[in-house]
């Protein structure tokens, strides 16, 4: 019989190269036949036989024909297995690499994650990106690639570090930019960017988008996916398991990003407190960033001894604690005593005292107040050249309230750092005292430049528009310079925070949102005769009402019995302990995707048990993959 | 007398010294009264000798707030070495001997260190200069090296050996009067610390005759071992022990700071009151957990261990209480009392404490009823809550009536819990997340159970939930008061407002608890008389306690009961460190166990 092949290599004007072969002969011997009629001297180890018509790729070279079922009307193309993507990041950084077309979508995120030096690729996946409209076109071009095609692809099923970073990206500085790129946060968008980010206006919205994650069990080629096409990286299952900033510098940072972009586009819902919360951490992390660029941290027992070694110093500074003298205006919120009064004010320790003036200073103050477990708010417009520090002091009876008022931001700066740390019972010689000066007064700079540019300058290191820090709905709730005090309030409290710690932080806070992790998916209940919401979460199903958009129902995957999926129907059946059933039909998502969500997070909660490193590839598969797997 | 069991008199041959543990509080109140009195002249005459003291320490400071730092409620008192017969008290005046050495190490030459030691008059002018020194002194970390700090400390250790072994009983006593001036300089509380070092000094001036025996002992016996510690590394070939030597330096300079920290350590003695009506009166020092509390009172009365039990904080004045976190410093909490105050300490068995780990299934679902679940579901269901990276809130959510600020009616509103704080709906609004407003945030707040509002203030029920600054002593607006329909409801909120405000502490807290339950099964099958060597050992510092506030009556046995004591110290160290066998206290267990051999050795 004769076989017609196309050679992909040969050009797409290229006519078929036919071979006249047996149906007895194995596959490895019709590329054999085929690479020798093609004269061309190359590497060919890559490639391999694609049927086109039963979208199949002929990898078992000992098979014969016969076996594989191929006939003469078979359409064969000749292709290498691994093709360049367009990658798009969590960080919103395109990257150009080369990824595996024909083995399962599991074993391709794998690879990338192998590629990019990212642990437990089991969580991320891919995801086909939402239309973009036409008038990105002109955008597009100025969109820069980072070009990983050139990465050798390898197997080791742990890179080998230098420096670092795999040894692939310390190969020219270009690829250390680019490890750099996705080892390090970006810095925060420029508002119109966020204002022209699609937005999930509802649940449904957000179904839609979740019914666009690809199959984990069938290649790349197999969805449609062509050579050069876009696609996500996401995390996707949102259980983390054994995060470790030691070794997980990307696989953090990348999740920071899709996390933080899900905070600004309002992809999950917060509080306005939470999006302050939010707004201050990012500042800091990109801030932190800046001046200290890799999240590397020294050998753990020179830590020890360094911290041993610091609070011994602490101890010897203990009495050699600075004063500052200075002089600020005070008023005690009492009825009796209106407006402010000029007072030498006198920094000790954890206290402050005030005199009369400074002559009477060597004497008893007027009033001491230790400022231990105090709460400690700005109050300050850099315009108008107001700088306020609102002491709210405990006491037996209540709450004292203090303000004290300071000339200038330098008087200022010094004053609130000293009041933060005092309320957290350290005193000014507190190795952190300068930078929590620096840290305030960098924070006014940003709030001289935000009001003076009316927030349409890009961001530079120094100034960040507050705009950039919190979704849309705040740009129009608040000016930029009403933002920064609010922003300025939540970042006292993280302003210390490591840049490793603020982003974990950040993490943190992000999951314990109560709708943190869910995936939707538009559902028809069975007997129901209207569209519902199912939500899929790391350890819980729930039922959304679409009408009031509550949620109706939880069931947890604790006391789940066993979930069917009816292939032929498209039903999902579950059933849970006590009896319980429920069946769906999926409407946004193919019932394969849902399923999959479901028997991911199950193989998710197995990790914790098997603490090994490998990653049992077969478990997941059996628990998602559905016909295809039995 | 009552409250001791059989057991502790058995062991213990001190036992009238327990007799005024149960005294009324008023006697020892006038009694910490006669003790200011005589503490402010000593602290004047204190201050004549030490002219570079702050000017604002001399007298009471005219501070309206935190009184707590400098004054003591009349149920609680602070009392430093003043009761330093047993060899705990003897090991600390080591440290703060340690400690001001070290401190003169970074002033002065090393010579003339070695020098001031050998010769107790000078050293004590050393010592008195070694304040003003300490301004123009840059830190010590970027001035010394490793090395040199190891030096200086075997020389420092190496001089106070000599030192201790040529010092009669007569140095001794001017070292400890010295020594506790200089403690006092360096803690951060100074005022504090000054008072009852001066108080110290009256004490053990008056007994050191007796006391010199037992605590050169063990002075020296300690001293013996640091200086083999500091030998060490000189020994040791250079060429191939060097990665050894700096291990070995690094571990020396940690048991110095170790020893650095114990020496500033403040004790409270504490009056703890029983369900029976009956109290006990116990010290406690500064960085003593309630765990560790709990477990020192469990051990001495003998009840039965039970995760259960708890040490509860009642606000008379406020009519709400609240148990203590097993995870909480005692001695901070309490120190947020006033002089004047009628809160009492509670030691009582709550089932409460910990329900929502024996039933997660009623707090974490969000359920409305109770229900039963098998041990395996409860414990997954725990694991899942806790287990992770980040601890998920519970969904609390519902209606609760709020009493105005300031005034007297109750209004209700649509409340919810978050991570971040707890929220309500605005009227006329949906729940949606960006809708809500916060009413307050836990970060400085405790959430205290409300007993009897419904005739105090009104209250539409009595299953009421206050939430308030922990210093807020005194009726206040900053006080919030939520009022609940019923006491499902009520405990559901107050729980899930703990595990908000806690998170995964709160269950490292519960396993920790059932680990000492399980151990005490476990003890029980041990032999009796380790038991009973560790329970009287753990309760030493209540005969000190009681025997400080005696006049000098009890005395002489203190040489007699000496040796007995350090062994029963061993082994209460060696069982403490059989029972805090995790990593965590693995170094805290080390740096007792290589105290302990120190004192095994003499016998």
């Amino acid at each position: 019989m004769f076989s017609s092949v196309t050679v992909e290599d040969l050009g797409s004007d290229a006519p078929p190269v036919t071979l006249s072969v047996d149906s007895g002969l194995h596959v490895g011997g019709v590329i054999l036949k085929l690479v020798e009629k093609t004269q061309i001297k190359r590497d060919w180890s890559d490639h391999a036989l694609w049927w086109e018509q039963k979208q199949r790729w002929l990898l078992r070279t000992a098979w014969t024909l016969d076996k594989y079922g191929i006939h003469a009307d078979a359409r064969l193309v000749f292709m290498p297995q691994h093709k360049p993507l367009r990658l798009g990041l969590p960080n919103g950084i395109t990257l150009r690499l080369r990824a595996c077309f024909s083995s399962s979508v599991f074993q391709t995120v794998m690879g990338i994650c192998r590629m990019l030096n990212i642990r437990h690729p089991e969580e991320l996946s891919l995801l086909q990106p939402v239309e973009e409209k036409k008038k990105k076109k002109d955008k597009n071009s100025a969109e820069e690639i980072y070009d990983l095609t050139e990465v050798p692809l390898s197997s080791a099923s742990r890179p080998c570090l230098y420096n670092g970073m795999p040894a692939h990206f310390a190969d020219s500085p270009q690829m250390e930019a680019i490890y750099k790129m996705l080892s390090v946060t970006q810095p925060p968008p420029a508002p119109e960017v966020i204002a022209k980010q699609y937005r999930a206006a509802s649940v449904v919205d957000k179904a839609h988008i979740h019914g666009r994650w690809l199959d984990s069990s069938r290649c790349l080629l197999q969805q449609g996916i062509q050579e050069n096409s876009r696609l996500w990286l996401r995390f996707k299952y949102f259980a983390f398991y054994d995060m470790e900033p030691k070794y997980d510098v990307v696989r953090l940072t990348q999740l920071y990003e899709q996390a933080r972009w899900a905070i600004l586009l309002e992809d999950i819902d917060c509080t306005e407190e939470e999006m302050m919360l939010f707004g201050a951490l990012q500042y800091h992390i990109s801030k932190v960033s800046q001046s200290e660029p890799q999240m590397l941290s020294s050998s753990a027992a020179m830590d020890d001894l360094e911290s041993a070694l610091q609070s011994l110093e602490v101890k010897m500074e203990g009495e050699s604690n600075d004063m500052s003298n200075v002089i600020v205006c005070f008023r005690p919120k009492r009825m009796t005593l209106k407006g402010y009064k000029q007072y030498w004010f006198k920094f000790q320790d954890t206290s402050i005292s005030y005199f009369k003036s400074k002559e009477e200073s060597i004497g008893e103050p007027i009033q001491q107040i230790n400022l231990k477990g105090c709460e400690v708010a700005p109050d300050v417009n850099v315009t108008a050249q107001k700088f306020l520090i609102r002491l709210l002091i405990p006491a037996p009876e209540g709450m004292n309230e203090v303000y004290l008022r300071c000339e200038n931001e330098q008087q200022y700066a010094q004053w609130m750092a000293g009041c933060r740390l005092a309320s957290k019972g350290k005193s000014l010689a507190d190795s952190s005292f300068q930078s929590e000066i620096q840290s305030i007064r960098s924070f006014l700079a940003m709030q001289k430049t935000s009001s003076g540019t009316h927030g349409n300058a890009p961001a530079n290191d120094e100034s960040i528009n507050t705009h950039s820090l919190v979704s849309p709905r705040y740009h129009k709730k608040y000016k930029a310079k009403q933002l920064t005090p609010r922003i300025l309030d939540a970042y006292q409290n993280v302003a210390q925070l490591s840049l490793t710690d603020a982003v974990m932080r950040f993490l943190q806070i992000w999951q314990a949102l109560p709708d943190f992790g869910l995936s939707y998916v538009v559902v028809r209940f069975k007997g129901s005769r209207k569209d519902e919401v199912l939500g899929i979460g790391p350890n819980r199903l729930i039922r959304i009402d679409l009408a009031v958009g509550d949620v109706v129902k939880t069931w947890r995957y604790n006391n789940m019995k066993q979930w069917n999926v009816n292939w032929d129907i498209r039903q999902v059946a579950i059933e849970f302990e006590g009896n319980i059933n429920i069946a769906f039909a999926c409407v946004t998502a193919d019932c394969k995707i849902v399923h999959e969500f479901i028997g991911g997070y199950i193989f998710m909660s197995t990790r914790s048990r098997a603490k090994s490193d490998t990653l049992n590839e077969e478990l997941f598969h059996k628990l998602t993959g559905g016909h295809e797997a039995l | 007398m009552d409250q001791l069991s059989d057991e502790e008199v058995e062991v213990r041959d001190e036992e009238e010294e327990e007799e005024d543990s149960d005294k009324d509080d008023q006697d020892l109140d006038k009694m910490f009264g006669a003790w200011l009195g005589e503490l402010d002249k000593l602290t004047q005459s204190l201050d004549d000798g030490r002219p570079e003291q702050p000017p604002q320490q001399e007298a009471p400071l005219r501070q309206e707030t935190n009184m707590a730092n400098f004054s003591y409620r009349f149920s609680i008192y602070n009392i430093n070495e003043a009761l330093n017969q047993g060899e705990n008290v003897d090991l600390d005046a080591l440290m703060a001997d340690l400690c001001s050495i070290e401190q003169e190490l970074s002033t002065c030459d090393s010579l003339t260190l070695t020098e001031s030691i050998r010769t107790p008059p000078s050293r004590l002018q050393v010592r008195q200069k070694a304040p003003t020194g300490h301004h123009g002194r840059p830190a010590l970390a970027s001035n010394f090296s490793l090395d040199d700090i190891t030096a200086q400390l075997e020389k420092a250790s190496l001089s106070m050996d000599e030192a201790a072994r040529q010092t009669s009983s007569h140095s001794l006593s001017s070292r400890q009067h010295r020594r506790t001036g200089s403690v006092g300089t360096v803690s951060e509380h100074e005022a504090r610390s000054i008072v009852h070092s001066s108080r110290s000094s009256v004490t053990s001036a008056s007994r050191v005759s007796v006391n010199s025996a037992s605590s050169m002992d063990s002075l020296d016996s300690v001293l013996r071992s640091s200086e083999s510690d500091g030998q060490q590394p000189s020994v040791m070939p250079s060429a191939e022990g060097e990665e050894q030597a700096a291990k070995l330096k690094a571990e020396n300079i940690r048991v110095a700071l170790e020893k650095i920290k114990e020496a500033q350590v403040k004790k409270l003695v504490i009056r703890v009151h029983l369900s029976d009506e009956s109290s006990k009166t116990m010290m406690v020092d500064e960085r003593q957990t309630v765990r560790q509390v709990l477990d020192s009172l469990l051990e001495k009365s003998h009840c039965g261990y039970s995760p259960d039990w708890s040490l509860v904080e009642t606000i008379n004045e406020l009519q709400m209480e609240r148990i203590f976190e097993d995870h909480e410093n005692l001695v901070e909490n309490l120190l947020n009392w006033t002089r004047d105050s009628q809160n009492l300490l509670m030691f009582t068995e709550r089932i409460e404490k910990y329900a929502v780990f024996k039933n997660p299934q009623n707090y974490l679902l969000g359920r409305k009823e109770t229900c039963e679940m098998a041990e395996r579901n409860k414990e997954a269901l725990l694991e899942e809550c806790f287990g992770g990276s980040s601890v998920s809130v519970p969904e609390m959510e519902g209606v609760l009536w709020l009493k105005e600020d300031g005034k007297k009616s109750w209004k209700k509103r649509y409340f919810l819990l978050r991570a971040s704080g707890i929220y309500y709906v605005p009227k006329g609004k949906a729940k949606a997340s960006r809708d809500l407003v916060c009413f307050l945030q836990l970060d400085h707040v405790n959430v205290y159970l409300g007993q009897d509002y419904k005739s105090k203030y009104k209250a539409p029920t009595d299953y009421c939930m206050v939430l308030k600054h922990p210093q807020i002593q005194k009726k206040s607006q900053y006080i919030k008061y939520l009022c609940c329909d019923d006491v499902r409801t009520l405990q559901q909120w107050i729980h899930s407002i703990r595990i908000a405000k806690y998170g995964k502490q709160l269950y490292i807290n519960f396993q920790e608890a059932m680990r000492r339950t399980e151990a005490a099964y476990d003890w029980s099958s041990l032999s009796s008389s380790s038991i009973k060597s560790g329970s009287s050992s753990s309760s030493l510092p209540e005969s000190q306690s009681t025997h400080s506030s005696q006049s000098d009556s009890g005395v002489s046995e203190m040489t007699s009961s000496g040796h007995a004591r350090s062994q029963s110290v061993v082994s209460s160290v060696f069982s403490d460190a059989w029972r805090r066998g995790t990593q965590g206290e693995f170094k805290s267990v080390h740096l007792l166990c290589t105290y302990s051999t120190q004192i095994y050795k003499r016998y």
